[in-house]
């Protein structure tokens, strides 16, 4: 008796294909997986403890956060084994469609996306809202790499660097406007990372980035963003800062570092935290859920976080490395570029080390759209990994 | 590998800004939890609980009787929620919806918010004594009017003002130097605490124990669930000494004579026996001020003290506007129309001849009058210091003293007079003589400065109100410390002389005292030789005792917390009655004649006024006085007059002190006159009825207080200036 689905069909390729070793599905990088869904679980935890006493007392079921969460994470993993089963060299031949349903979505939000905090950042579909800059970072980052790797120079000529600059631009113009300003610079930061690593010359990269660190500096003080971005900035800026109109934003990352800070070593325990549970804490899910990793598990829960990323952007570097083409080293720095600034931007805010952006830590914090987008970037990357023979 | 491989060096730069960037997490994690912690450790308990203040009742303060002087009603503020208004912008936009409806404007709203007199991490109040209607009009708009919440608090009442204003006192915010004291005692920066009278003095007594609610909160302040609670235990009430009746018709007395010498014309400055012209030919009195004490010999408790100026205390909580209270209480360097002051306690009196019957208790008890009572001197209407050569008298230093005049333009003479004569007729010539000699023959030792003391003069009486002044007794130091203070000249300053002793002793010179001092020195003589300590306050009661009628408490139903009514003996002088006889006799003849005949018959200062006073139901002594005022114009003189009863079931002494008003007899004499025909149920007291709200488009600070019936001030007075 035989199972149909483990024999060789006839016809198909030679001998037992699938037990070779160059068989994709017997490459996926377990260490980057098993790293990635650990990192997940510890969300999942933390996600549940930080909604908990806001649910209870609005009489709302307490699991009702973290359910979602849950089936996020379930969409995600179909959207990342969906992404590792087609090979990411047909994905690129689709990018551009990919990329001028990402620009559409972007303009429709600005136009009926749900109001939340002053911005329009997602489409509200009922239980579950949409956030296409999220989206964006994957698609922008697939054309990108397309784009970059049809060229196979040495050096990025400047030309190809200014268009590149056009590819990223219009998505990051769309998500400024929305406003979303970390997503937009984690677009900036994953164009650098991919552009530097193409062979752009290292004085155009270091330009735009101050560039584009100066127009944010020029923009906070010229008015052009909204005010409570402006704050964002200024109370970064001024810590301890008494003006009552700061006092808001400084009071997040006050609460936020205090979270952290009395923590310890061990922490209070799981579920324990009176700050982070206390709905001192703003956006305590998603944003400041590290806050909430530090006073519940301390500088050891912050440690596991923090070497869980790094393994990641280990593997994934590796995987960068180990790349057969350039599309695939391109997509592999496009995705540790992501993770890393987007990380270092959200666990530094916690902190107190870099200004308040609304950007989640990823796989951690809650959110539908973000955890489908990271974890379809770690299939991009294990697709990278899985087909690296051929 | 396919063709052309990518240039994976770069690679490497990405790695590095990785590697650096998780340090700088790492490091700054560690910091935190490690390094940082005391510091932000401490902060997180107090920000996870709110707690509210609750506000204790005030004790209450009634009269002897019971009849409520002070009390409390609730009252509630509208407060916002300093979160909601934090940005200038949500702030002018609350202020453009709430002023109309408060019924304020945007500028006082905008103050309160900045005042630093309010609580910064308590709601700030905008709105006080508000109506139940506005509550519900702001509650049912709550999402109009976020932030808006309304807190219960107390409003002190005076229900009798101004009646007893001085002694009751009033409430105020606390004074900058005193916010730290008050702190430390647990009070909020906006409190309001007693700032005059028992009001200030019982603060601790009235204030009673805050107690608190303790919520916790959530980081936007909302309310999640309260953790503790504890109840304010409502502050003690005070009942007073006063009998409020009583001391409405003395505050009318006062006041009705006060208007009477206003109104009457000072005699004419002569010289050479015509109208000096240097000074207008007719002067009224000023009369702008006075003060009168009533108390108890017995137990030393005060049945009513009188102060003129007076002051309505419910303009301490009225809310009026700064302008309001500077037109009503003028900043003014002027003593005669300071306001906020108790003269009873506070006035610095020269005292003329009521203080005479001091001197004589000091010539008998240090038995400085050869034979006692029945020595005797002629006096001639001026005396010649015995001790100061003629040369000397002829060159700068004052020897020859006169007696007053006696109508006919020369000091009155009055024979041979003992010391009881001396004080009947006030023969200034036989207190001249005292003054001298007792200093003199003692060696320049300062007799009569001992002797005096023990009546309490220069020292506190130590009673329960605030700001009592110490009073003076002429000495050296004293001479010296004003010296230097350029009150009186360097030559002046450098010695005690023979002529300040005599000035000393008809009450003249640096004397001064108040009149509570010389109300408290006249009760000596008047129990036999037992200095009390005055008060106002005979008990503290436990809250909560139920009203009888309206206005009066149920001493029946009340428990009394602290008993303070048993006599505070000072001291004891020995008062045998070969001192206190001649004395007592002399003051009773003050009141009832006779006086001297020489030449021709010379009436007590008191004889005349006191012949409708009825003498047998409640007999008295007293002693008239006039203190010469600035440049010894008739007009600046002031008008004293000290009085005890002679009877043991009534046992009152009194003291009226009235400035610029004239001779003693005439213009304080009528009103302690007034108080003792009240004590001896000849006059009926007009009957205490709640005020009328208080006016506040009145100009003046209190309502006036006139008597019904003035006739009991009515009597002729004396004719001598003394």
């Amino acid at each position: 008796m035989s199972i149909p689905l483990l024999t060789r069909r006839p016809g198909q390729g030679l001998g037992n294909v699938r037990r070779s070793y160059a068989d994709p599905s017997r490459n996926i990088d377990w260490i980057l997986m098993i790293a990635v869904a650990l990192q997940t679980v510890i969300g999942v935890f933390m996600v549940y403890s930080a909604t908990r006493p806001r649910l209870i007392n609005s009489g709302q079921d307490e699991f009702m956060v973290v359910q979602r969460q849950i089936v996020f994470i379930l969409f995600a993993i179909i959207a990342m084994v969906g992404v590792m089963a087609v090979d990411y060299g047909r994905l690129r031949g689709n990018a551009e469609f990919f990329y001028v349903v990402t620009q559409v979505l972007l303009v429709l939000v600005l136009v009926s996306g749900a109001v939340r905090g002053g911005a329009r950042l997602s489409f509200d579909l009922g239980i579950i809202s949409v956030q296409p800059s999220e989206i964006a970072k994957f698609t922008v980052l697939l054309v990108l790499a397309g784009f970059l790797a049809d060229d196979a120079t040495e050096v990025v000529s400047y030309e190809r660097f200014i268009q590149s600059l056009l590819i990223v631009g219009l998505p990051v113009l769309l998500v400024l406007v929305e406003p979303d300003l970390g997503s937009a610079t984690v677009l900036v930061a994953a164009a650098m990372g991919v552009l530097l690593v193409a062979g752009a010359r290292i004085k155009y990269i270091v330009l735009v980035t101050s560039l584009a660190v100066v127009s944010m500096a020029a923009a906070v003080v010229g008015g052009v963003v909204k005010d409570y971005q402006v704050r964002r900035v200024i109370a970064f800026l001024n810590q301890n800062a008494e003006t009552a109109s700061l006092q808001n934003v400084l009071r997040q990352v006050r609460f936020a570092k205090r979270a952290v800070a009395t923590g310890g070593i061990t922490g209070k325990g799981y579920l324990n935290g009176p700050l982070t549970n206390g709905q001192f804490i703003p956006v305590q899910s998603t944003d400041f859920v590290f806050s909430a990793v530090g006073e519940q598990f301390g500088l050891i829960g912050c440690g596991i976080v923090i070497t869980l990323l790094a393994v990641i952007l280990w593997r994934v570097f590796r995987i960068a490395r180990m790349a057969k083409d350039r599309l695939g080293l391109y997509l592999c720095a496009g995705v540790f570029t992501m993770v890393l600034w987007q990380s270092f931007q959200n666990i530094g805010m916690t902190l107190g080390i870099t200004p308040v952006s609304g950007v989640p830590l990823p796989f951690v914090s809650y959110g539908g759209s973000h955890t489908v987008a990271f974890t379809a970037m770690v299939g991009l990357v294990q697709n990278v990994h899985m087909r690296r023979f051929r | 590998m396919p063709n052309n491989p990518p240039k994976r060096s770069r690679v490497a730069i990405l790695g590095t800004v990785a590697l650096i960037l998780m340090s700088v997490l790492t490091v700054r994690v560690w910091f935190l939890q490690t390094v940082d912690v005391e510091g932000l450790q401490e902060r997180v308990r107090e920000v996870r609980t709110r707690t509210v203040k609750l506000t204790p009742e005030r004790g209450r303060i009634f009269d002897i009787r019971g009849r409520v002087v002070a009390t409390n009603e609730r009252i509630l503020t509208i407060t916002l929620d300093r979160r909601i208004i934090q940005r200038d912008l949500a702030r002018q936009q609350m202020w453009d919806r709430l002023y109309g409806v408060l019924g304020t404007t945007i500028q006082e709203l905008e103050n309160r918010f900045q005042s630093k007199r309010y609580n910064q991490l308590q709601p700030v109040p905008l709105k006080e004594d508000v109506s139940e209607d506005l509550v519900m009009f702001l509650r049912e708009r709550a999402e109009d009017y976020p932030g808006i919440d309304v807190r219960e608090d107390w409003h002190r009442e005076y229900p009798y003002a101004p009646v007893a204003s001085h002694v009751v006192g009033f409430l105020g915010a606390i004074k900058e130097g005193e916010l730290e004291m008050y702190r430390n005692l647990g009070y909020d920066p906006d409190a309001r605490v007693g700032q005059f009278g028992v009001e200030q003095t019982y603060e601790s007594v009235l204030r009673g124990e805050p107690g608190f609610v303790k919520y916790e909160v959530n980081s936007r302040g909302r309310i999640l669930r309260q953790l503790d609670r504890r109840e304010p235990i409502p502050g003690n009430d005070v009942q007073l000494t006063i009998d409020l009746q009583m001391q409405q018709f003395a505050e009318q007395a006062l006041q009705t004579q006060l208007r009477v010498r206003q109104r009457t014309e000072a005699p004419t400055v002569l010289k050479d026996g015509e109208p000096d012209p240097a000074y207008p030919p007719i002067t009224y009195y000023k009369a702008p001020a006075g003060s009168v004490v009533l108390l108890n010999h017995a137990t030393g408790e005060v049945k009513a003290m009188a102060s003129y100026p007076n002051f309505d205390n419910r303009w301490f909580n009225a809310g009026i506007t700064g302008e309001k209270f500077a037109q009503l209480f003028p900043n003014t360097k002027d003593p005669d129309g300071s306001i906020l002051v108790n003269r009873a306690i506070s006035g610095r009196y020269n005292l003329g001849s009521s203080f005479k019957p001091f001197v004589a208790y000091a010539a008998l008890a240090s038995g400085q009058l050869p034979g006692g009572a029945d020595y005797t001197l002629r006096d001639e209407g001026t005396y010649k210091l015995e001790s100061i050569p003629d040369e000397r008298c002829q060159l700068n230093v004052k020897c020859v003293f006169k007696n007053a005049n006696c109508g006919n333009g020369a000091p009155c003479k009055y024979g041979r007079v003992h010391i009881e004569d001396a004080l009947a007729v006030s023969s200034d010539v036989f207190f001249y003589k005292i003054g001298e000699q007792i200093f003199t023959e003692r060696g320049n030792t300062p007799v009569l400065e001992q002797e005096v003391r023990k009546f309490g003069f220069g020292s506190p009486t130590e009673i329960d109100l605030p700001y009592e002044f110490v009073g003076t007794v002429p000495n050296r130091e004293l001479k010296k410390r004003l010296a230097e203070a350029g009150a009186i000249s360097k030559d002046e300053g450098r010695g005690f002389y023979v002529g300040d002793n005599v000035q000393f002793s008809i009450g003249q010179g640096l004397l001064s005292a108040t009149p509570l001092q010389v109300a408290v020195a006249y009760a000596t003589l008047g129990n036999g030789g037992t200095v009390l300590r005055p008060k106002v306050v005979r008990a503290i009661w436990a809250p909560g005792t139920p009203l009888s009628n309206k206005s009066t408490i149920d001493l029946q139903k009340g428990v009394v917390v602290q008993d303070m009514s048993t006599p505070e003996l000072v001291r004891v002088l020995p008062m045998e009655s070969e001192i206190r006889d001649p004395i007592v006799k002399g003051l009773t003849r003050v009141i009832n004649g006779p006086g001297v005949s020489f030449d021709f018959y010379h009436a007590t200062t008191g004889e005349k006024l006191f012949q409708s006073y009825p003498k047998r139901v409640l007999p008295i002594a007293g002693k008239t006085g006039t203190a010469q005022g600035f440049g010894n114009l008739p007009w600046n003189d002031s008008s004293a007059f000290g009085a005890f009863s002679l009877t043991d079931a009534q046992p009152y002494s009194a003291f009226a002190y009235l400035e610029k008003s004239g001779f003693g007899s005439r213009a304080a004499a009528p009103v302690v006159k007034c108080l003792f025909t009240a004590l001896a149920k000849r006059v009926k007291l007009p009957a205490i009825v709640p005020s009328d709200p208080l006016d506040l488009n009145m100009v003046t600070p209190a309502a006036e207080q006139m008597m019904e019936n003035p006739l009991c001030l009515v009597g002729a007075g004396s004719s001598v200036r003394d």
